[in-house]
């Protein structure tokens, strides 16, 4: 499966660190946002 | 971060690291090449699934390559820009992505190249008008 614009885009609920603490953060928490949502490959690296 | 917030937009990062990285890479500091401070949530996409989804996966190394996605309050992707491995992005040209379609959300104009908030968007019902003025 890709991604196309125009078309909802993957749902997804990922572990996550968010302001230093572990949570779980899915797509659906950002309705009513706009998301800039970015893919790195590496820590430590830059981005 | 405010540039974001004063348009709507929040920002995520995922890589295929796992949350434990994460978490050391935010308590590193930056003249350490870590990213102690950074406001935003880093995911942790550790099973590959997510970045196999948006199509950013690259099955040699196993890693995202650097796939930016811009997703309305609806959750449909309004633009996409995908980096390979050695190149980074740029703020600016998000920011003007993002003005560029709450501009057209909010008063049904096109914003044609270069456009960028402040300039003269394209009225559909009016084009002829805009380029009498503005085509060279």
């Amino acid at each position: 499966m890709s991604v196309r614009v125009g078309e909802k885009a993957p749902e997804f609920t990922l572990d996550a660190v968010v302001k230093g603490d572990f949570k779980s953060v899915s797509l659906k928490d950002y309705r009513g946002k706009w998301l800039v949502l970015f893919f790195y490959p590496l820590d430590f690296t830059f981005v | 971060m405010s540039e974001f917030e004063q348009r709507n937009a929040a920002v995520a990062a995922v890589s295929t690291d796992s949350k434990f990285s994460h978490k050391a890479w935010l308590a590193t500091p930056r003249k350490k090449g870590g990213i102690e401070g950074c406001k935003y949530p880093l995911l942790a996409d550790f099973t590959k699934k997510v970045s196999a989804d948006y199509g950013v996966l690259q099955e040699a190394s196993g890693v995202a390559v650097r796939g930016l996605f811009l997703i309305n309050p609806d959750g449909v992707t309004e633009a996409i820009l995908v980096n390979n491995l050695p190149i980074g992005r740029n703020v600016d040209e998000v920011l003007r992505l993002l003005d560029a379609f709450q501009e057209h959300q909010k008063n049904g104009v096109v914003c044609p190249i270069g456009w960028a908030k402040g300039k003269e968007a394209i009225n559909p019902a009016q084009a002829a008008a805009w380029f009498e003025k503005h085509a060279k």
